[in-house]
C-alpha cells in the first residue's frame, strides 16, 4: 500500500519532468510543473501517513505514549505545498497569457529572442 | 532584546510590502515606507555585527517561545550565528542601495506600489531565507523569493524579452524549488524533525541511501537559486530584462540565497567537504561555471546580459573558494562574496543609469557617454576595476585570498589539479578585465553618437545609491585586514565551527552526544608568498625588462610603426575637422561643405575580433548550446539531477 504510493509519487515527479523536456508547448510545461508539484504532495503525505493511526486530534492530558496516530507535521506541510503550487500555475498561466499575445504563439521553438 | 532582532528584521520587509499595497497611492508616503522598510532591517543587523562577529554569540529566536523539549525541537526557529549575519548584511546593504536608486528610476513607470510591494517581498524572502533555522521554512522563503523575482523579471513586460525570461526562469526555478521541497521531506522522513540544528546532529553520523538522495536534491535545488552552471542562462535572461534595481537584487542577493544554502548544505547540515570527492565537484563547479560564463560575456552585445554572465562568474569563483575545505579559502570565498554584492550592484545600476538616459544598453549603438556622464563614468570605473581586481579596490584583495588559498591547497594535499584551479581563477580575471575594457570603450570612451548628444547626468538619488556601494567598495578594498578580522574570519569560523551552532540552539553537549567532531582546527595562514610589494617590484622589473628589449634591439622597428601610427592619427584628426564642425560653428558649413564625418566608433564587436576569431569553434558551441529553448533548460537541469543523484547514490 505505502510502496505504490511512494512509487506513484515518484513516477509523478518523472513524469513532470518528461512533460517539461519533451513537450514543446507553454501550456504543457506549466502542466509538467504542475504534476511534479502533485508527485512532491503525495511523497509528503506517504511519509506522515501511518497506517491504523487515527487522527491527530488530542487535547491535554488526552496524549499518552500508546496512543497511535499520523505525523500531523506533513499535512500541514502539503497544505503550504499545494497553495505553492496552486501559485506557480497561477502565475506561469498569467504570463502565458502575455507571451501568447506578444508572440502570437506558444511554441517554445519560436519564443527563443533572448539567446546565446 | 537583541534575541528579537531577527524577526524584527524579516517582519519590518514583508511589513512593509503590505504598507505599500495599503498606503501606496501617494508618492511621499510609499517612498518613507520604502526608506524605512530598508534602513530598519540594515540598522538591526548591524547592531547584531557586535555580539555576534565579536562576541561569538548564536542568537536563537523561537516562534512562539516553543522552545526544544527533551531534545525535539517542535517549533520554528530563527537563528543568527556568524554566517547568517554575514550573508544577511550583504543583503540589508544591496537591498538600501537598490532601493535608493530605485526612488528616482522607477519614478516614470506606471504600477509603482507594486513594484514596491515586489520589492520588499523578494527582500524579505532572502532575509527570512538566510537567518531561518527551519528547513521548510528556508522552502518557504525561497519560493517566496522565486515569485517576487519571477514577477519583477517580467514588471517591464513590454521590454524585449522581459515575458520569456520571467517564464523560463520560473519552470527552471520551480524544478529547483521542488528539488529542494523533495530534499526536505526526505530528511524529515528520516530524522523526524524540520530543525536545522537537529539534522546537523543527527544526520552526519548515519547517512544512508535517502539521505544522500536528499543531499543530491537540496544541492541542485540551491544550485539554481545561484544560477551556477548549467542554469546560468536563466540569470543572463532575467538580468537584462529587469529593471537595473532589481537586477542588483537577482545577482547580488539572490545568488548569494543559493550560496548560502551550498555552504550550510555541504559544511554544516552534511559535514561531507572533509571528502575529497565532494571538494572536487564543488570546485570542478565553480571552476566551470567561472570560466564557461566569462566567455559567454565576452560574446555579449548587450551591457546588462554581459553584466549577467560576469556575475555567474564570480560566483564560480566564491564556490571554487568555499570548496577548497580550508579556512583561508572559505573566508577568501566570503570576502569575494560580499565584493561581488558590492561591485556587481555598482555595476548594474551604472547600467540602469545608462538605459534610463540613452534608452538602451546595446553595445554597438552606445559611446562616448563620458562627456555627458561625467560621475556615472567614475563610479562605472570604480565598479570595473573592482570586478577585474586592479589593486587599490575589493576584488583585488579577495581573488587575491582566492589565488592564495587555491595555490596553498594543491601544494598541501599534492594535488595540481589545485593548481590549475588557481590558473583558471588567473586567466578568467584576465579575461573578465579583456571585457571590462571593451565594455567601457564602447559605452563610456570614443566618439558620442549623434541621437545621444542631449543626454544628462541622471538624479542625484541615483548617484548617491552608486556612490555608497562605490565607496563601499573602495574602503573594503583598502582595508582587507579590518574585512577579515571582523566579518569573513568569524564567518568561516561559524562555518566550521557546527558543534557550537548546535549546541546554541539545542542545548550545550547536544552535538556531543552524538558523537560529532568539528571539521578540522581553524587557522587562516597563508602560503607564505603574502607580500604585494614584492609583487609590485616584480612587475616593474618586468616592464623595465620590456622596454629595455623594445628600446634596444627593436628601435628601428617601433619608431617607424610610431611614425605610421602619428601620420595615421594626424589625418585622421585633419580630417573630420572642417566636415562635422560643432552646432556652435554651423554658419562655417556653407563654405567647408563635404560630407560629415563617418560616425567611427569601436564597437563593442570590434574590440577582440581577433581572439573571437581564433576561438570561434568554441564560440559558435557555445552559442549554439545556449539556444533560448526553455526545454533544453529543462533538460540542463533534469541532467544536473540526475547525475547529483547518481553521484550521490555511488560515492557518498
Amino acid at each position: 500500500m505505502i510502496l505504490i504510493n511512494y512509487l506513484a509519487s515518484f513516477f509523478l515527479i518523472v513524469l513532470g519532468l518528461y512533460c517539461i523536456v519533451t513537450k514543446y508547448d507553454l501550456l504543457k510545461s506549466v502542466i509538467g510543473l504542475s504534476i511534479i508539484d502533485y508527485g512532491v504532495n503525495l511523497l509528503i503525505i506517504t511519509i506522515g501517513f501511518n497506517p491504523g493511526g487515527t487522527a491527530p486530534i488530542f487535547s491535554f492530558g488526552e496524549l499518552n505514549p500508546e496512543s497511535f496516530f499520523v505525523d500531523p507535521i506533513p499535512q500541514a506541510l502539503t497544505l503550504t505545498s499545494i497553495v505553492i503550487g496552486a501559485c506557480v500555475t497561477a502565475m506561469s498561466l498569467s504570463l502565458v497569457i502575455k507571451i501568447r499575445e506578444m508572440y502570437g504563439t506558444t511554441d517554445t521553438h519560436e519564443i527563443r529572442r533572448l539567446r546565446g | 532584546m537583541m534575541q528579537h532582532y531577527p524577526i524584527l528584521a524579516i517582519m519590518t520587509y514583508f511589513l512593509g510590502a503590505f504598507l505599500i499595497v495599503i498606503f501606496g497611492k501617494n508618492r511621499t508616503v510609499r517612498n518613507a515606507v520604502g526608506f524605512l522598510a530598508t534602513a530598519v532591517p540594515l540598522c538591526l543587523l548591524i547592531t547584531l555585527v557586535k555580539p555576534v562577529m565579536m562576541g561569538g554569540d548564536i542568537i536563537a529566536y523561537w516562534m512562539g517561545g516553543r522552545v526544544p523539549a527533551g531534545g525535539y525541537a517542535i517549533g520554528i526557529a530563527l537563528e543568527v550565528d556568524a554566517l547568517s549575519l554575514f550573508f544577511g548584511l550583504l543583503v540589508a546593504t544591496a537591498v538600501f542601495a537598490a532601493m535608493l536608486y530605485s526612488f528616482s528610476y522607477m519614478s516614470h513607470d506606471d504600477n509603482e506600489p507594486q513594484y514596491y510591494t515586489l520589492f520588499l517581498m523578494l527582500c524579505g524572502g532572502v532575509m527570512g531565507l538566510v537567518l531561518s533555522g527551519d528547513l521548510f521554512n528556508m522552502f518557504i522563503m525561497v519560493e517566496i523569493l522565486t515569485f517576487a523575482a519571477v514577477a519583477l523579471t517580467a514588471f517591464r513586460n513590454s521590454v524585449f524579452g522581459a515575458l520569456e525570461a520571467a517564464f523560463k526562469y520560473l519552470v527552471v526555478g520551480s524544478i529547483g524549488s521542488s528539488c529542494i521541497l523533495a530534499g526536505t521531506i526526505m530528511l524529515y522522513a528520516q530524522a523526524h524533525t524540520l530543525n536545522f540544528a537537529q539534522l546537523s546532529a543527527m544526520i552526519p553520523g548515519n547517512l544512508n541511501l535517502a539521505t544522500t538522495v536528499a543531499y543530491a536534491l537540496l544541492f541542485i535545488g540551491f544550485c539554481t537559486k545561484a544560477f551556477l552552471v548549467p542554469f546560468h542562462p536563466l540569470a543572463a535572461d532575467a538580468h537584462g530584462a529587469a529593471p537595473a534595481p532589481v537586477s542588483v537584487l537577482i545577482s547580488g542577493v539572490l545568488t548569494k540565497s543559493g550560496l548560502y544554502g551550498i555552504i550550510r548544505l555541504t559544511y554544516i547540515l552534511f559535514r561531507t567537504m572533509n571528502l575529497g570527492t565532494v571538494q572536487f565537484w564543488l570546485v570542478f563547479l565553480g571552476s566551470v561555471s567561472m570560466f564557461v560564463c566569462v566567455t559567454m560575456a565576452l560574446a555579449q552585445h548587450d551591457f546588462k546580459r554581459l553584466l549577467a554572465f560576469h556575475s555567474i562568474s564570480q560566483i564560480g569563483y566564491v564556490l571554487t573558494a568555499a570548496g577548497l575545505a580550508t579556512a583561508l579559502g572559505v573566508s577568501a570565498g566570503l570576502y569575494h562574496a560580499m565584493n561581488h554584492t558590492l561591485f556587481k550592484g555598482l555595476l548594474f545600476l551604472c547600467a540602469g543609469a545608462v538605459l534610463h538616459e540613452t534608452g538602451t544598453t546595446d553595445l554597438d549603438k552606445l559611446g562616448g557617454l563620458s562627456k555627458k556622464m561625467p560621475h556615472t563614468t567614475v563610479l562605472f570605473l570604480v565598479g570595473a576595476f573592482s570586478i577585474s581586481g586592479i589593486p587599490p579596490f575589493n576584488g583585488f584583495a579577495s581573488k587575491w585570498l582566492i589565488y592564495q588559498a587555491a595555490y596553498q591547497k594543491g601544494v598541501e594535499s599534492g594535488n595540481i589539479g589545485f593548481l590549475l584551479v588557481t590558473i583558471c581563477c588567473l586567466v578568467t580575471s584576465t579575461l573578465t578585465l579583456a571585457s571590462f575594457v571593451k565594455v567601457t570603450q564602447s559605452v563610456f570612451f570614443g566618439q558620442l553618437p549623434k541621437e545621444y548628444e542631449n543626454v544628462r547626468e541622471v538624479s542625484f538619488g541615483m548617484r548617491l545609491a552608486m556612490g555608497l556601494l562605490a565607496l563601499l567598495c573602495i574602503v573594503t578594498g583598502l582595508f582587507p585586514g579590518l574585512v577579515t578580522t571582523f566579518l569573513t574570519e568569524p564567518a568561516a569560523r561559524a562555518v566550521f565551527g557546527a558543534n557550537h551552532y548546535i549546541n546554541a540552539m539545542m542545548g550545550a553537549g547536544y552535538a556531543e552526544s552524538f558523537g560529532l567532531a568539528d571539521m578540522l582546527p581553524v587557522s587562516f595562514y597563508s602560503a607564505g608568498v603574502w607580500s604585494p610589494i614584492s609583487w609590485l617590484c616584480l612587475l616593474m622589473i618586468m616592464l623595465l625588462a620590456v622596454a629595455i628589449v623594445a628600446v634596444s634591439s627593436k628601435y628601428d622597428q617601433v619608431s617607424a610603426l610610431a611614425k605610421t601610427a602619428a601620420a595615421a592619427e594626424a589625418a585622421a584628426v585633419a580630417g573630420p575637422r572642417y566636415g562635422s564642425g560643432s552646432p556652435a560653428e554651423g554658419k562655417y558649413e556653407l563654405f567647408f561643405g563635404g560630407e560629415e564625418s563617418v560616425y567611427s566608433q569601436v564597437g563593442g564587436d570590434d574590440m577582440f575580433w581577433g581572439f573571437k576569431h581564433n576561438w570561434r569553434h568554441y564560440f559558435s558551441f557555445m552559442h549554439n548550446l545556449h539556444s533560448g529553448i526553455v526545454n533544453d533548460y529543462a533538460l540542463w537541469a533534469v541532467i544536473a539531477l540526475a547525475l547529483a543523484m547518481l553521484y550521490a547514490m555511488i560515492i557518498l
